[in-house]
């Protein structure tokens, strides 16, 4: 399911020549056949669970158009669905008996990946984003709550030295590793935040280690990230070249459509936009 | 055949399993020839049978010191074929990585193995199917599986020998949650960890239990592992054909008492043999290659009295 939103959100991304029509409404077409009832989309259809992929797909299908109502019950469901970890029950247990294993705020709440599950970096960064692609009109009260919560949420689990790992930045006060991917779409999500101190540390770490990346999904998420923060990159085709004579990459569309999002944006100017949305 | 194949049983019932130790300081030697003499003992049943080896690869490490070495992984590969394998494919599903590609490149793979496409399968992308778990030990009820792993004849565990800062320590059935695919479940699979981490690799390893476990333990890790502890080197290979054994023995080795640790000593009620009478041991003795690890306060409990 992620799969298919993120390349029809490739597919349609900004670029000189003009997205395949044809393939682009199959892909909406199918992605609504897959929607559940809830509002939700599950990771793969069938499944009886939606899952981190709802704002994936509600965005691809918002940004290419004529799915209005698929895409508010997205919204909707991705709006009410609240990760397990702050219920007053979980927070006395974490209070009681994880408080010094796990240094982080507990009441502060992002998004899971799968219902019933607690909140991570990466599956908050994409409602985040998903929130940021809409016009105000579309987002009712309870979206300015939660995205504020979220916010929080992401630079409290900021690892100390900046970047972000899965969602764990201190256990047993040991200091957590950044890691490329949560880090990148961390700093996306934040891009209204760009003057703060903990922003500018994490773009240094992740510039840092830039060079030092062997994926192509990594390579373009980084790549991305960085430019639309304005930092200087060495272009991105030539060291996708490099990579890939040595690499020849691996069959994967996801990895694909990411470096076809990164390509676009870098060939149209249309970066994400780091001034934005994003509420104080 | 691994899936839903494999018995469960109480010890009184299993006969004896068999772990080897293989001495091995370093990573250069000819690994496949020490594995290869190691694992002919074993009259393994594996001619003409789809193996899959399920490595540890948690995120790129320049270092060798977080994944399983790729030269461990290589000469296994290798070994498997001169059995009389007829495939021989590695899988792997990171836990908090989802760039697998990246973090095989890293480890440069490639380089042990030859050509990636065909032979290393991202399990967290695979095409996946619903199981009814065998067992009841966390509340899931089912798990969605890698079809590569369902369709594979024979897996081999290929864990490194590490401390775990939530499970105590990380073996061949700890590694068995890479199999779970993060295309439904997210990069950590959090089902997991509100499941229950002991229960759920019990209910793991009941369903798509390994017929065989090759610890990498030639440097593992200790302390705050599985990937911020320290370098830990111990010059053995632990190899096995019943993954409770072999991390049994790989606990003793580690200066930790088995029974202690949460996970195995529940897996020794069904899942295979954790007393040392039941175990038949082959090359080095556990006394001749013990190395204590250290481990986090919150863990002083596992450590055998003579280990501290």
């Amino acid at each position: 399911m992620e799969t298919t939103a993120w390349a029809l959100a490739a597919l349609i991304s900004p670029r000189p020549a003009p997205p395949p029509v044809e393939v682009c409404a199959r892909a909406r077409d199918w992605l609504l056949q897959a929607q559940r009832t809830d509002g939700s989309w599950p990771p793969f259809p069938g499944l009886p669970q939606g899952c981190w992929a709802t704002s994936v797909a509600s965005e691809a299908l918002y940004l290419q158009g004529g799915a209005q109502k698929a895409v508010e019950r997205g919204l909707h469901w991705l709006l009410h669905e609240w990760p397990a970890e702050g219920t007053v029950w979980r927070r006395l247990c974490h209070a009681l008996f994880h408080s010094r294993v796990v240094g982080q705020d507990d009441s502060l709440r992002g998004w899971n990946w799968t219902p019933g599950t607690a909140s991570w970096v990466e599956p908050t960064a994409h409602v985040l984003l998903f929130l940021r692609s809409l016009p105000p009109p579309m987002l009712p009260p309870l979206a300015s709550k939660r995205r504020q919560l979220a916010e929080r949420m992401l630079f409290d689990r900021m690892c100390p030295g900046g970047g972000w790992n899965s969602g764990n930045p201190l256990v047993y006060g040991v200091a957590g590793v950044p890691r490329l991917g949560p880090t990148a779409w961390a700093l996306l999500a934040l891009g209204g935040y760009a003057e703060r101190t903990e922003i500018q540390r994490s773009l240094d770490w992740l510039e840092g280690v830039y060079h030092t990346i062997h994926g192509p999904a990594s390579l373009a998420l980084a790549h991305r990230c960085l430019t639309a923060y304005g930092r200087r990159v060495p272009p991105l085709a030539p060291a996708l070249d490099e990579l890939y004579s040595t690499n020849h990459f691996f069959d994967n569309v996801l990895t694909i459509a990411w470096v076809m999002l990164a390509l676009n944006e870098g060939e149209s100017g249309a970066a994400p936009s780091t001034g934005e949305a994003a509420t104080r | 055949m691994s899936f839903a194949q494999s018995s469960l049983m109480p010890p009184f019932m299993r006969p004896p399993s068999r772990v080897a130790i293989v001495r091995s300081g370093s990573y250069d030697c000819d690994l496949g020839a020490l594995l290869f003499t190691a694992l002919r003992e074993f009259d393994l049943p594996v001619r003409g049978k789809k193996v899959l080896l399920k490595p540890n690869f948690v995120e790129p490490d320049p270092e060798g010191v977080i994944n399983t070495h790729p030269a461990v992984v290589g000469a296994v590969r290798e070994t498997f074929l001169r059995l009389g394998a007829q495939s021989v494919r590695v899988g792997e599903g990171p836990a908090h990585e989802r760039d697998t590609e990246g973090i095989v490149e890293t480890l440069r793979l490639g380089d042990f193995l030859g050509p990636l496409r065909d032979l290393f399968v991202d399990l967290n992308l695979d095409e996946v199917h619903a199981i009814n778990l065998r067992t009841r030990a966390s509340k899931l009820k089912q798990i969605y599986f890698p079809r590569t792993v369902l369709e594979a004849d024979y897996i081999v565990s290929l864990p490194k020998l590490k401390t775990h800062h939530w499970a105590g320590v990380t073996l061949s059935l700890k590694n068995m949650f890479g199999i779970v695919p993060g295309c439904c479940y997210g990069w950590p699979k959090n089902v997991l960890h509100w499941a229950g981490i002991a229960p759920s690799i019990l209910d793991i390893n009941s369903t798509v239990r390994p017929d065989f476990a090759i610890v990498d333990g030639i440097i593992g890790m200790e302390g705050n592992g599985p990937t911020q502890g320290s370098p830990k080197p111990s010059g053995v290979l632990i190899l096995g054909d019943d993954p409770v054994a072999v991390d049994a023995t790989c606990a003793r080795v580690m200066g930790l008492v088995p029974e202690r640790i949460d996970y195995l000593a529940k897996a020794g009620v069904l899942l295979g043999h954790l007393r040392p009478e039941k175990i038949r041991q082959l090359g080095e003795s556990v006394a001749s290659v013990r190395t204590p690890f250290a481990v986090l306060p919150a863990f002083q409990k596992l450590v055998a009295a003579d280990a501290k």
